[in-house]
């Protein structure tokens, strides 16, 4: 297998984001001109053995997986890594192209090798404080990721979960400071509030723009399947399509996030709490909410516990292919085959156990995802009675919980909303005769 | 007259041509540029059972129905249900009878602790409604990937609008996380030529411009399929695409056998 990461040597010295003195080849200049993206593999192997020493050039790995399940070439592969690295640059030197929305003297104070630079300000922030956990291509592959439970948010499908705005909508810039200012409460995601506001800041733009990236390629590896047979397999390389059609679209998203805050009505400040405890009770346990099929009758989590989230199981999903096809390989005759079916058949094997083999390195073992156990008072995406409402009313993305919105007034939100709250503090009689299951609540966690 | 003489060139019966001249020149079309694709697909093996379905959530109700797993259904018949066919070519003419197609709802119904239909088809921009027929709560997990996805609670008796903006290249699943065993596909294409087989595995696409096209063939548990049999000649349709010359009339394209080993996932 050809392996791209020949094209990511040498301190992305191929690409530079500012314009040369020579004025010869930046991202946006390339992209317009067809070739370009041969023109830049040549020059990254031209270049590569140049400034080899000290600390190894850091590169984007390429998602693997969804190049294998897209059962993608070499060549394609190589033209996808290609065309990443002009559109992105490289960890060292990431390159924010104007259709992207983000500000390159951010990502530059976030991006590279952990350094002092000549003022004595601090550099590679993202290396410092994420990386070993969401790995430095946001994929939530870092050294340590195999070790933690819930695993480290893998950047690249543009999933989030936690934010004030709709279900599919990205999460707003304040969403993410806000996450990063408190951590993720019953994860191992920790607060970064010791650091500056520009840090944080600069954590923040440089999440989004490993998503747009992670976002951008994914999009990419699957355009290949919806080619016409004229292209022989090709995407075409001109800027209506890689940054217009493919990149641009991707970051939109994210700035309409901005403005997609969900209207929430102010809860009465004169409500009767008990009585409002009490008609979210109704609710967690009636048919229109449904609460209880997923939490348990107890609150404790313990309902519907066997589902995934979308990250594994999208992984579940790919092993059944592979077993589907490792077992038709197994079965399938070969005597007597003609020439392209045997070679079909091959294919298929190798495909098997390249698969096996990627998945080893670029995938977590799956795991389900438990409801939250509402007993506990921890609550990951924050414990503002506004955090619960957006939770309820939008659901989680990525996540089963499904969204309220539409089938459950605001008033009633936030009766569930302080029914919610109110769990932590006492059982309140559920517990015993109508309790179905015996899981422990030290098995929740 | 010199039409029906094209037609009847084209190996269409004068009969039916007639017919459809007569049916009144479909909105000013002329009869002989549009056809239609019919054909069946049949299961190349014995019949394989079909799992049944524990439903271990909400048994005093969902414990009642029989359910059975939907991935694979071949009827008595040898014929296979719930296989999308659609036209993949995006500029497509669209004949003028099935423009206003898009203005009726599509329905997928949680009914019985089972999604009704198990595959369903709808247009871009066409509105898509999440029903629930049970006495029991449900929600509608929709996983597209061009559109954006969404997950809405389904109260018992009530329903969720949602629609389209773009195609999806891949049929999405849509699930009920309450009860896991629930699964359903929704087609999303830009025109109306898109159809899935029917219980007996038979299949039509009317209104068809009659010329070049190029169908594709999807199953849930096949992906899109890689191998057919027509008239006992086996063909590769890599991808699922299958290029076809539709001529004014009907076309029929008779049994297409697919090899039992493609249903193994």
């Amino acid at each position: 297998m050809q392996t791209p990461s020949n094209v990511f040597r040498g301190r992305g010295s191929a690409i530079t984001r500012r314009p040369t003195a020579r004025g010869s080849f930046t991202p946006r200049s390339a992209v317009s001109q067809r070739g370009w993206a041969a023109r830049a593999g040549l020059l990254a192997t031209l270049l590569a053995c140049t400034g080899c020493g000290g600390v190894p050039p850091a590169w984007f790995r390429p998602n693997m997986v969804e190049a294998t399940k897209q059962r993608l070439t070499s060549a394609q592969e190589s033209q996808v890594a290609t065309v990443m690295l002009a559109l992105f640059g490289t960890p060292d030197d990431p390159v924010a192209l104007p259709e992207t929305g983000l500000d390159q003297a951010k990502l530059d104070l976030a991006a590279g090798p952990v350094h002092s630079d000549a003022t004595g300000r601090k550099n590679g922030l993202y290396r410092e404080h994420c990386a070993h956990c969401h790995g430095v291509t946001g994929d939530g592959l870092g050294p340590t990721a195999a070790f933690l439970n819930p695993y480290p948010r893998d950047y690249r499908p543009g999933v989030f979960k936690f934010k004030s705005t709709e279900r599919a909508d990205k999460p707003t810039r304040d969403d993410l400071l806000r996450i990063l200012h408190n951590g993720i409460p019953g994860t191992s995601m920790p607060s970064f509030a010791l650091l500056s506001d520009i840090q944080i800041d600069a954590l923040a733009e440089y999440v989004r723009y490993l998503s747009i990236r992670g976002e951008t390629e994914l999009g990419l590896m699957r355009a290949f399947f919806d080619l016409d047979d004229d292209a022989q397999g090709k995407l075409p390389e001109t800027r209506d399509f890689l940054v217009d059609e493919m990149l641009t679209p991707v970051a939109d998203k994210w700035r309409a996030a901005e403005e997609a805050r969900i209207p929430v009505p102010e809860m009465p400040a004169d409500i009767d709490m008990v009585a409002s405890i009490a008609k979210g009770k109704e609710l967690f346990y009636g048919d229109k909410a449904n609460c209880v099929k997923c939490h348990g009758v107890t609150g404790l989590g313990d309902g519907q516990a066997n589902d995934y989230d979308d990250w594994n199981k999208a992984i579940v999903e790919i092993n059944k292919e592979i077993d589907g096809t490792a077992e038709r390989a197994r079965e399938t005759k070969t005597s007597g085959m003609s020439a392209d079916d045997l070679a079909e058949h091959r294919a298929n094997l190798a495909w098997v156990n390249r698969f096996h083999h990627v998945l080893d390195g670029d995938a977590h073992r799956p795991r389900t995802i438990p409801p939250r156990n509402l007993r506990q008072g921890i609550y990951r995406g924050g414990r503002r009675p506004l955090d619960i409402y957006y939770r309820i009313h939008a659901g989680i993305n990525g996540a089963p919980m499904p969204a309220a919105k539409g089938t459950i007034p605001p008033e009633e939100i936030w009766h569930i909303v302080n029914y919610v709250r109110s769990l932590p503090y006492g059982f309140d009689g559920e517990l015993g005769a109508d309790r179905t299951t015996t899981v422990s609540t030290r098995d929740r966690f | 007259m010199v039409r029906l003489f094209r037609a009847a060139l084209h190996g269409i019966a004068f009969r039916g041509a007639a017919a459809l001249l007569v049916a009144g020149g479909v909105s000013g079309a002329r009869a002989d540029d549009w056809g239609t694709i019919t054909g069946r697909f049949v299961y190349g093996g014995s019949k394989p059972a079909a799992a049944d379905i524990k439903a271990d959530k909400d048994v005093e109700v969902c414990g009642k129905h029989k359910l059975l797993s939907e991935e694979l259904v071949v009827g008595d018949g040898g014929g296979i249900a719930n296989v999308v066919v659609f036209v993949r070519d995006k500029d497509v003419k669209v004949h003028p009878d099935l423009a206003k197609s898009k203005d009726t709802p599509v329905t997928l119904d949680n009914k019985d602790c089972r999604f009704e239909p198990h595959v369903a088809v709808v247009q871009t921009g066409q509105s898509f409604v999440l029903k629930n027929s049970d006495t029991i709560g449900h929600n509608s997990n929709v996983a597209t990937i061009k559109n954006s996805p969404s997950n809405s609670l389904i109260p018992a008796g009530g329903d969720s609008k949602i629609s389209f903006s773009s195609e999806e290249a891949i049929p999405a699943q849509v699930t009920c996380n309450i009860h896991p065993w629930m699964k359903a596909w929704i087609v999303v294409r830009p025109n109306p030529y898109a159809t899935v087989s029917k219980a007996d595995g038979s299949f039509e696409i009317k209104g068809l411009p009659a010329g070049e096209l190029e169908l594709q063939l999807w199953h849930e548990k096949a992906g899109y399929i890689g191998e057919i049999k027509v008239g006992g000649r086996a063909e590769k349709t890599a991808k699922g695409r299958k290029k076809v010359t539709v001529k004014a009339g009907d076309n029929a394209m008779g049994d297409i056998t697919l090899d039992a080993s493609l249903f193994k996932k």
